[in-house]
């Protein structure tokens, strides 16, 4: 059987016309809508707020780590006390808070395992405190990047101490 | 004087290039455009901690509350109350009881129990401590009763 030649018919003009006024509004849409957003994260605060609820119950058998955080007239972080060891104000007594944990989570290990799951930490803030140093406080707590920014992490279980009144 | 007739025939513009790129533009966008974000209010400022994580599998039931201070086309604060922003809308500390409690309201005819309902607070790095505390408790009254919290942060260093 004889074939025709495909090669030898004429090119069939393709009106892009249409393509490419879709492919503009796309391109005008998607800019617009853009919005550059920060990468977001969270901390999960699964306790209850101080006061403790009737059916909830706890089974830390020891007592929470406190995390004392005074502010002055400007909501500032001026001292910061870790289980009643004054460590000083300011972004320096988060870093000191975070090696004052890792120290007490040693110790935790050495007693087994499963008390570090069961570890509380309770933290009580003036009420004019800057929020700011609560996530950092609750960061710090929370454990702390190591080398190549792998995530090691502390205690998972954070609560708050009962809300202070207005100074 | 005698003229020569236009030339009628158009000249053959190759449109591939531009296509090609117009194409990578759109895929560009697509990729970036985050429509999850959008209950994310611009006018709160987060606090910032390199341990906030995102959550490891998507929140079937969760909703956020924004807040944070009403600020100008400068970025100054317009007054010192802070506010919890819906939308258009917002409301003080004080006035957003009534829409916590058709939140739980919504769960509970849903059927949707409390503990699977997470409250995500997105509050603005300079409202004070205490005004966050009163939210969740708040958000813990009887007629509302929501149970897990996750306090929301940008994931960076301090400066």
């Amino acid at each position: 059987m004889k074939l025709r030649n495909r090669a030898s018919g004429s090119r069939i003009a393709v009106d892009m016309t249409p393509m490419i006024d879709v492919v503009f509004q796309l391109l005008i849409f998607f800019m617009c809508t853009l919005k550059m957003i920060e990468p977001e994260g969270d901390f999960d605060i699964s306790m209850p707020l101080g006061a403790p609820m009737a059916d909830s119950v706890t089974d830390a058998e020891l007592p929470p780590f406190k995390v004392r955080m005074e502010a002055d007239a400007n909501g500032e972080l001026v001292n910061l006390s870790f289980n009643g060891e004054n460590l000083g104000g300011g972004l320096g007594a988060i870093s000191s808070l975070n090696s004052k944990v890792f120290r007490s989570i040693t110790a935790l290990q050495a007693i087994g395992s499963d008390q570090l799951e069961k570890q509380e930490v309770e933290i009580d803030p003036d009420y004019n405190l800057n929020y700011r140093y609560i996530i950092n406080a609750i960061g710090a707590c929370s454990g702390r990047v190591g080398q190549n920014g792998v995530h090691i992490p502390y205690l998972q279980r954070i609560k708050f101490a009962p809300i202070r009144q207005k100074q | 004087m005698k003229f020569k007739p236009a030339n009628v025939s158009v000249p053959e513009i190759d449109m591939t290039p531009m296509i090609d790129i117009v194409f990578q533009l759109i895929t560009f966008f697509m990729v970036i455009t985050n429509f999850d974000q959008n209950e994310a209010d611009e006018r709160v400022t987060l606090p910032r901690d390199q341990l906030a994580k995102p959550p490891m599998a998507v929140r079937k039931n969760s909703f956020m509350l924004n807040f944070g201070y009403d600020i100008d086309s400068t970025g100054k604060r317009k007054s010192e109350i802070p506010y919890l922003f819906f939308g258009d809308e917002k409301a003080t500390l004080e006035q957003v009881r009534p829409r916590l409690q058709q939140e739980s309201q919504f769960y509970k005819t849903i059927g949707t129990k409390y503990e699977d309902v997470t409250v995500e607070i997105r509050a603005d790095a300079r409202v004070p401590a205490g005004m966050v505390q009163e939210l969740i408790q708040m958000c813990q009254e009887d007629k509302i009763q929501f149970q897990r919290f996750a306090l929301k942060a940008t994931q960076k260093a301090e400066p």
